[in-house]
Formats: structure tokens, sequence, C-alpha cells
């Protein structure tokens, strides 16, 4: 493998990676493997909602007394959850018991989900890439 | 702010009300069928509806039957202990 296919293949492998975090499922649709990206997307993003839905947006909570691995599973989703929990940093949102414990177990699942699909596309790209270079 | 939007809005920002009884325990289904769902995503050669849906089927049913007999053997031993 020359210099310039190793970085094609580096930059490859993180675009994924990255789109993956951004947009469940985004980079399997890179990849070309659609079917894969549609359920990947759907599952996790209900997944996600059914958690906002239980507990409310208070159950990502950056403050309060949730331990920072619920927060580090819960941000796998995307980003865009740091959005939510500038939101419900203010204390406006709080919850607590069961409604709490279920909606963190629902959200923080749904963004290892996600963390286990980004490294699946990661791996997928790694593999195109050694294929188109002859590795 | 129009009603369905408020209404939509107001979904997400107040919590469910959930007691503590034995159908807290049907919460973990939902769960279960999300896992089974990306697991077999990921797994699978090719997916075809049908093949894709046996798979998962299998998969959720494994872990639902699992987790009855942990709960199970938990409550057995919590009323062994208890007695």
């Amino acid at each position: 493998m020359t210099e310039s296919s190793k970085g094609d293949h580096l930059l490859l492998s993180l675009t994924v990676g990255l789109l993956a975090w951004f947009v469940p499922g985004a980079g399997h649709y890179v990849l070309k493997e659609k079917k894969r990206a549609v359920i990947i997307f759907a599952t996790i993003v209900s997944t996600f909602c059914a958690g906002l839905y239980i507990g409310s947006i208070g159950v990502i909570d950056t403050v309060g007394a949730t331990p920072w691995y619920v927060y580090a599973a819960q941000i796998m989703v995307s980003p865009m959850v740091a959005v939510l929990a500038h939101l419900t940093a203010g204390g406006a949102y709080t919850v607590y018991a069961w409604p709490n414990e279920i909606g963190q177990i629902y959200t923080s699942t749904a963004g290892l989900l996600n963390l286990l699909c980004i490294v699946n596309a990661i791996y997928l790209a790694y593999l195109r890439g050694t294929q188109t270079s002859g590795g | 702010m129009p009603i369905a939007d408020f209404l939509l809005t107001a979904t997400f920002t107040a919590p469910q009300t959930i007691w503590t009884n034995p159908a807290l325990m049907l919460w973990m289904l939902p769960l279960a069928a999300s896992i089974a769902l990306i697991y077999k995503a990921m797994k699978l050669r090719t997916i075809t509806p049908a093949n894709f849906i046996k798979e998962a089927g299998i998969l959720f049913a494994s872990i639902v039957v699992l987790i009855t007999l942990i709960i199970l053997a938990l409550y057995a031993l919590a009323w062994l202990i208890t007695e």
C-alpha cells in the first residue's frame, strides 16, 4: 500500500466514523449499505426518543448526580445530545425515580449501540480500503 | 407556538408516571428488540426482510427467555433467603 493510498484509507475511515457519530447509520449509508443504514437509524433514533419520552429531556444531566459514564454513553448517539445537555443544565427539567432510571437506560443503550455501529462502519471502511488497494 | 408543536415539545419535557409493580419488567422488551435489530443489522451478510425478521426474532426471544430465567432464579433465591 502506497503512502497516498494509506492517507486516503485513513481519511475514509475517519469520515465514515464521524458521519456515523453525527447521524446514526450515515457511516453505513456512505458505504452503500443502505438497508443496514435505515435499520440502524430507525432503531437508534427510536430507542433514544423513547428514553426522552419516558424520562423527559431531563435524563440528559451533566450537572446533577448522574455519573459521567451515563452522559458519555448518551453522547455517542450524536453530538446533538450536547445541545440537549445545554438546555437541561439550568435544572428546569429535573426528573427522579423510575422515569429517570429507565430514561437513562434507554438513552445510554442507544448511545452504546451507536458506538457499536460506528466501530462496525469503520471496520467495513477498512475492509473496503484494503480490498481496493490489493492489501 | 402552534398547538401541535406545543404538545410535541411537552411530550419530551414532562416525565411519564411509572409505578413500582411487576409490569415494570415490560420496559425491557423494546430495549431487547433494539439490541436484537442492531446486532443482526451488523452481523447478517445479506439482508432480506424475511431472514432479517427471522434472525432478529430468534435473538429477541433468546434475550427475553434468558432474562426471564434470571428473574425467576433471583426471585427464588430471594424467597429462600427471606422465608
